[in-house]
C-alpha cells in the first residue's frame, strides 16, 4: 500500500509539472508586456533614447528576455531568479495581483474563507438529503414516491444552475422577500458582536446554499439509488434475508456498505469542490468567493491571479484523485492494488 | 449473395401468400419469433414502448425543427437594436383600439409603442404598452385632461400632448427633459383667444409643436437635442410642420417648403430638392431621418437620410390627398379613398391590408411602426407593428427571434463539440482498449488528468486566452473545440471498457484467424458492437455540452453578444428588476432551454434502458 501511494504521489508531481508548464505557456501566448506597462508613466518625461535604454534594463531586471523554460522554472521556484534566489510557487510566492494591487496570497485569503464557509453547509445538507433519499428510493423501487423523486432529479440535473438560481431568486427574493438577493453581508452594517455577524452571514448565504444543495440533489440521488439497487440485487442479500436477518441490517449493513464504493468517488469529489466554489452561483449572488475571484481575474486580465487559482484547482483535483484511490483501498479490500 | 436474394424473395412470397390467403397453419412459437428479431429491433421496440422517452423525443423534435427551420423565417439582424422598443411585454396589443372608440373616432395619434385616441365626445383613450419607467406611465392621464373636452392629440416618443377645446395644452408622460415647459412666446399667444386658433399639433422625440391659424409655429421640449427654433423671417408664414426625430421642416403659405430652424446651414433637410422649384406643395410629412413633400401635380419628393427604402416611391393611381410618415415609412391617402405605403416593412407597416380595398378612407394616422386608417363609416383599420409574441429585451430586440436563433447556435455548438469529443474518445479509447500495455496506461493517465481538471474554470481560461483576440465566428469554433477537447474522457473510458470485454469474444478470435488487420478488427468489427452504448453516451453528452456552452456564455466566456445563445440571453437577468418586472426576458429562454435538456436526458435514459434491459431494474 505504501509503495502504491508513493508511486501515485510521484505520478502526481509529474502531472502537476506538465499541467503547470502547459498553463504557463498558454498564458505566455497572451501578448502583454509588464515592463512596457511599468514604464508607461515615464514615457513623456524621458527622451526616446533614454526611455529605450531604461526599458531594456527593466526587461532585463524582470527577466523577460529569458527563454520560456527559464521563466517557467523561475515562476515555479526551481530556478534562481534575477536576484539569485529561489522565489516561486513552491516557496509560497504566488505572484502579485495587478487588479487588486496586493499579493495573490492576500487576495485569495478572504474569498477562500467565504467559499469554504458556504460549501461546508451545502455539502452537509446535500449529503444529508441525498444518501437517505437514494437509499429509500432504492428500497421502495418503482413506488409512487420513487417515481416522483426520479422526475424531480431529472429536472435537477438537466436544468442549468443559473436558471435554478433565477427561479429561486424569483420566489425567495422577489415574490416572498425572505432572503436578500445579493451580497454576503448587509451593506453598511456594524455588528455589536461576533454572533450577530455570524447570523447575518448565515442569513445571506442561506439562499446560495439552498440552490447549491438543490442542484446537487439530482445527480447524487440517482447515483446512490442505482448503486444501491445494484447492491440489493446481489446474491448475498438474498442469503442475508434467507438467514432471517432484520431488513434494517440487510439494507444498512450488507447492501449499503457495498453500495458505498462507487458513491465514495463522488463524495470526495464534492469535498474538494468545497475549496473551488461554484463560479455561477457566486457570480449570480455576488458572493466574494473563489469562483467570483476567478471570474474577476479573468475578466480583468489579471493573469497572475488566475494562474495561481488555476494551479490551486489543479493541485486540489490531483489530491482528490489520490484520495479516491487510497480510500478505495481502505473501503474495499478487493481493490488493494499492489501493482 | 445470390442465396440471400433467393431467400428474401421466398420470404416475401410467403409473406404475400399469407397476407392474401391467411395463415397456412404455420406454427411459430414465441421463442422462435423472438429469435427472429434482430437486437436492433428489440432495442427500438423497447425504446418506443417507453412513454417518457417518447414524450422526450416528440418535444425535442418540435424544438429542434423550430430551432433549425425558424431562423429562416425569423431572420436575425445582429446590428438590430432600438431603444424605443425596449422591454415591451409579450402580447399583440400595441394597435388594439378600445371598443368604446369604434365608430366614434375623432383623432388618433401613434406614439412609440402606444396609441392615443379621442372619441367624438372629446374623451381620451389609450392603448398599447404605455409604461415608460417604473414610475411613469402614459396611461396615467391627468384628471384635468380626463375632464376636459379634447380636440387634438399628439403622441411623442415618451410623452403625450393634448389640446382642449378651450385652447389649453396638456402634456404628460416623461416631462423630465422640458417636454412640459411651454415657451414664453407661446404662453403669451395663448392669452389671446382671438388669435389662438390651433390648426396643427405634433409631437416627436422629446419635443412638440403647435401651428396656429395666423401662420405661427411654436416649439417646446428638449432643445439640446433637437433644433426647435423658428427663424424670425418665417414666423407668421407657416402653414404646417413635419417633425423628424430631432429636426423639422415647414410648409409655407405660398406653397413652398423651407427648413426654418436655426441649423439651416448644416442640416441635410435644408437642401430642398430642385424638382420642387416652381411647384406648389400641398402636404409634407417626415419619418425619423427623412422628409417628403407632395406637389399639386401628384408628385412625391423625398430627401434626407433614407436607409430603409423610403426613397422607393411607388406610382400612384390617383392624386394624393395627404401624406403622413412613421418611423421609417410613409403612407399616403389618395383622392379615391385608397391608401399606399412604402418604406421599411420590418413589422409589416407598409403592407396595407386587403380589407381596405373598396373602402372610402377619409383619414390616415401614422406614427412609429403603426398605421390607423378611418373610413367614411368611421371604421378603424390598422396595420403595422401589433406587438411581440415573447416581448423584447433591454435593447428592443424581439425575444422570439433571439430565442430561436440562439437555440440554433447552442444546438450547433453542442452537436459539433459532441462529435469532436466522440471522435477523440473513440480513437483513444479504441487504441487503449485494444492494444493495452503502455499505450493503455498513457492514454488513461491523460484522460484522468483531463477529466480531473475542474471543467468550467478550465474552459473559461481557454476561451479567454485563445478567444481574446478573434472575432465572434471564430470564437464560436474555438468554443466547440474547447468543449470537445475537454469532454472526451467519458467516451474514452466507455469505449475502452467495452473493447476490453469484446476483445475476448469469439468473433474477434475468428476475425484474427482470418488474418484481418488489427485496426480493422477494432474499428470495423468491435466498434459496431459498441455503437449502441456510444449512442447513449453521445445523447447524454449532447445535453451536457449544451449546458456547458450556455453556462460559459452566461458567464461571458462563451459566445459573445450580440450573437444570441440560450446562455447569454439570460446574461444580466439576475437582478430583481428584471426578474420581477421584465419576467419574459428570462422565463421564455429558461423554459425552452430547460425543456430541451430535460428531453435529451429523457431520450438518453430511455435509450440506455432499451439497450441494456438489466438497467430497467435500477
Amino acid at each position: 500500500m505504501t509503495r502504491y501511494i508513493l508511486k501515485r504521489i510521484g505520478y502526481m508531481i509529474i502531472v502537476f509539472l506538465i499541467v503547470s508548464f502547459l498553463m504557463y505557456s498558454l498564458y505566455n501566448l497572451i501578448p502583454s508586456d509588464p515592463a512596457r506597462a511599468e514604464m508607461e508613466g515615464l514615457k513623456k518625461s524621458l527622451k526616446p533614447a533614454e526611455y529605450e535604454a531604461q526599458y531594456r534594463q527593466l526587461r532585463q531586471e524582470m527577466g523577460l528576455d529569458d527563454s520560456l523554460i527559464v521563466r517557467y522554472l523561475r515562476w515555479i521556484g526551481l530556478w534562481k531568479d534575477v536576484k539569485g534566489e529561489f522565489n516561486g510557487l513552491l516557496e509560497g510566492n504566488m505572484g502579485y495581483s495587478r487588479f487588486f494591487k496586493v499579493n495573490v496570497v492576500d487576495a485569495i485569503r478572504e474569498p477562500m474563507k467565504n467559499t469554504i464557509f458556504i460549501n461546508i453547509f451545502s455539502t452537509i445538507a446535500a449529503l444529508g438529503i441525498t444518501i437517505p433519499l437514494g437509499i429509500y428510493c432504492a428500497v421502495h423501487k418503482n413506488s409512487k414516491f420513487d417515481q416522483s423523486v426520479q422526475v424531480v432529479t431529472i429536472l435537477g440535473y438537466s436544468i442549468p444552475i443559473y436558471i435554478i438560481v433565477l427561479i429561486f431568486m424569483f420566489f425567495f427574493c422577489v415574490l416572498w422577500r425572505v432572503f436578500p438577493i445579493q451580497g454576503i453581508k448587509t451593506p453598511g452594517i456594524t455588528y455589536a458582536n461576533n454572533w450577530e455577524a455570524f447570523v447575518d452571514k448565515l442569513y445571506h448565504i442561506a439562499l446560495p446554499v439552498i440552490v447549491m444543495t438543490f442542484s446537487a440533489l439530482g445527480g447524487m440521488t440517482r447515483y446512490v439509488r442505482s448503486s444501491m439497487i445494484e447492491a440489493l440485487s446481489m446474491d448475498y442479500i438474498r442469503t442475508a434475508r434467507a438467514k432471517g436477518l432484520k431488513e434494517k441490517v440487510v439494507i444498512y449493513s450488507h447492501a449499503w456498505r457495498n453500495a458505498l464504493l462507487p458513491v465514495i468517488t463522488s463524495i470526495i469529489g464534492w469535498f474538494l469542490g468545497i475549496f473551488s466554489g461554484s463560479v455561477v452561483i457566486e457570480n449570480s449572488f455576488s458572493l466574494s468567493g473563489m469562483g467570483k475571484l476567478y471570474w474577476q481575474g479573468l475578466n480583468n486580465l489579471d493573469f497572475e491571479l488566475v494562474l495561481a487559482i488555476q494551479m490551486f484547482y489543479t493541485v486540489v483535483s490531483l489530491l482528490g484523485a489520490l484520495l479516491i484511490d487510497i480510500s478505495y483501498g481502505l473501503v474495499d479490500p478487493r481493490v488493494r492494488i499492489d501493482k | 449473395m445470390a442465396d440471400q436474394k433467393k431467400k428474401k424473395s421466398f420470404f416475401l412470397f410467403r409473406w404475400l401468400k399469407r397476407g392474401v390467403a391467411g395463415n397456412d397453419g404455420e406454427i411459430r412459437d414465441i421463442l422462435r419469433e423472438e429469435q427472429v428479431q434482430t437486437p436492433f429491433k428489440t432495442m427500438a421496440k423497447a425504446f418506443f414502448h417507453k412513454r417518457t422517452a417518447m414524450v422526450g423525443v416528440v418535444v425535442f423534435l418540435i424544438i429542434f425543427v423550430v430551432v433549425i427551420v425558424g431562423p429562416y423565417i425569423w431572420k436575425l439582424d445582429l446590428s438590430d437594436q432600438d431603444s424605443t422598443m425596449s422591454n415591451i411585454p409579450p402580447g399583440y396589443n400595441l394597435m388594439k383600439v378600445p371598443g368604446e372608440m369604434k365608430g366614434h373616432v375623432r383623432d388618433i395619434a401613434a406614439g412609440g409603442t402606444y396609441g392615443i385616441g379621442i372619441d367624438d365626445k372629446g374623451k381620451i383613450h389609450i392603448w398599447g404598452h404605455t409604461r415608460i419607467t417604473d414610475k411613469l406611465d402614459i396611461a396615467n392621464v391627468p384628471d384635468e385632461v380626463q375632464n376636459a373636452n379634447i380636440s387634438m392629440i399628439a403622441a411623442g416618443e415618451d410623452h403625450a400632448v393634448a389640446l382642449a377645446e378651450d385652447g389649453q395644452v396638456y402634456v404628460w408622460g416623461n416631462t423630465r427633459l422640458k417636454q412640459g415647459e411651454l415657451s414664453k412666446e407661446m404662453k403669451a399667444a395663448m392669452k389671446d383667444p382671438a388669435t389662438w386658433n390651433v390648426i396643427q399639433l405634433e409631437a416627436s422625440n422629446q419635443f412638440s409643436a403647435i401651428v396656429t391659424s395666423d401662420g405661427k409655429a411654436y416649439f417646446w421640449g428638449n432643445g439640446n437635442m433637437s433644433d426647435i427654433k423658428v427663424r424670425k423671417e418665417y414666423q407668421g408664414n407657416i402653414q404646417k410642420v413635419a417633425l423628424t426625430s430631432n429636426e423639422y421642416i415647414a410648409l409655407l403659405r405660398d406653397g413652398t417648403v423651407a427648413y426654418t430652424g436655426k441649423n439651416y446651414k448644416t442640416s441635410p433637410f435644408a437642401v430642398i430638392p430642385e424638382g420642387l422649384n416652381g411647384k406648389k406643395v400641398i402636404d409634407i410629412a417626415a419619418t425619423s431621418k427623412t422628409v417628403a413633400a407632395v406637389t399639386e401635380d401628384g408628385q412625391v419628393f423625398m430627401w434626407g437620410n433614407a436607409r430603409s427604402g423610403e426613397a422607393d416611391i411607388p406610382a400612384f393611381s390617383a392624386p394624393i390627398k395627404s401624406i403622413s410618415g412613421g418611423r421609417f415609412h410613409y403612407t399616403v391617402l389618395l383622392e379615391d379613398g385608397s391608401v399606399v405605403s412604402w418604406g421599411s416593412n420590418k413589422y409589416g407597416q407598409t403592407s396595407v391590408p386587403s380589407s381596405l380595398k373598396g373602402r372610402n378612407i377619409t383619414a390616415v394616422y401614422t406614427g412609429n411602426f403603426q398605421n390607423y386608417a378611418v373610413d367614411d363609416a368611421n371604421h378603424v383599420y390598422t396595420w403595422g407593428l401589433k406587438g411581440f409574441l415573447l416581448g423584447t429585451d433591454n435593447l428592443g430586440r424581439d425575444m422570439l427571434t433571439r430565442i430561436i436563433n440562439g437555440g440554433r447556435v447552442t444546438m450547433t455548438v453542442g452537436a459539433i463539440s459532441v462529435v469532436i469529443a466522440t471522435i477523440i474518445g473513440v480513437l483513444l479509447g479504441g487504441l487503449a482498449g485494444y492494444f493495452g500495455g503502455k499505450a493503455d496506461i498513457l492514454i488513461m493517465r491523460i484522460s484522468e488528468i483531463v477529466g480531473g481538471l475542474p471543467f468550467i474554470p478550465f474552459a473559461m481560461i481557454l476561451s479567454a486566452v485563445i478567444g481574446a483576440s478573434i472575432d465572434a465566428t471564430h470564437r464560436m469554433y474555438i468554443i466547440m473545440v474547447v468543449l470537445g477537447v475537454l469532454s472526451w474522457t467519458g467516451t474514452c473510458r466507455l469505449v475502452r471498457a467495452q473493447i476490453l470485454a469484446q476483445r475476448e469474444m469469439e468473433y474477434v478470435t475468428a476475425a484474427k484467424a482470418m488474418g484481418i488487420k488489427e485496426m480493422a478488427i477494432v474499428f470495423r468489427h468491435i466498434l459496431p458492437n459498441v455503437f449502441s452504448l456510444l449512442l447513449v453516451s453521445m445523447t447524454l453528452d449532447f445535453a451536457t455540452c449544451m449546458l456547458t456552452e450556455s453556462t460559459l456564455s452566461y458567464l461571458g466566456f462563451g459566445i459573445p453578444l450580440p450573437t444570441p445563445t440560450w446562455g447569454n440571453l439570460l446574461n444580466g437577468a439576475n437582478n430583481s428588476v428584471v426578474i420581477q418586472q421584465y419576467w419574459w426576458r428570462w422565463v421564455f429562454p429558461a423554459v425552452i432551454f430547460g425543456a430541451c435538456t430535460i428531453c435529451i436526458n429523457l431520450i438518453g435514459d430511455g435509450l440506455r434502458d432499451a439497450i441494456d434491459p438489466k438497467s430497467v431494474e435500477r
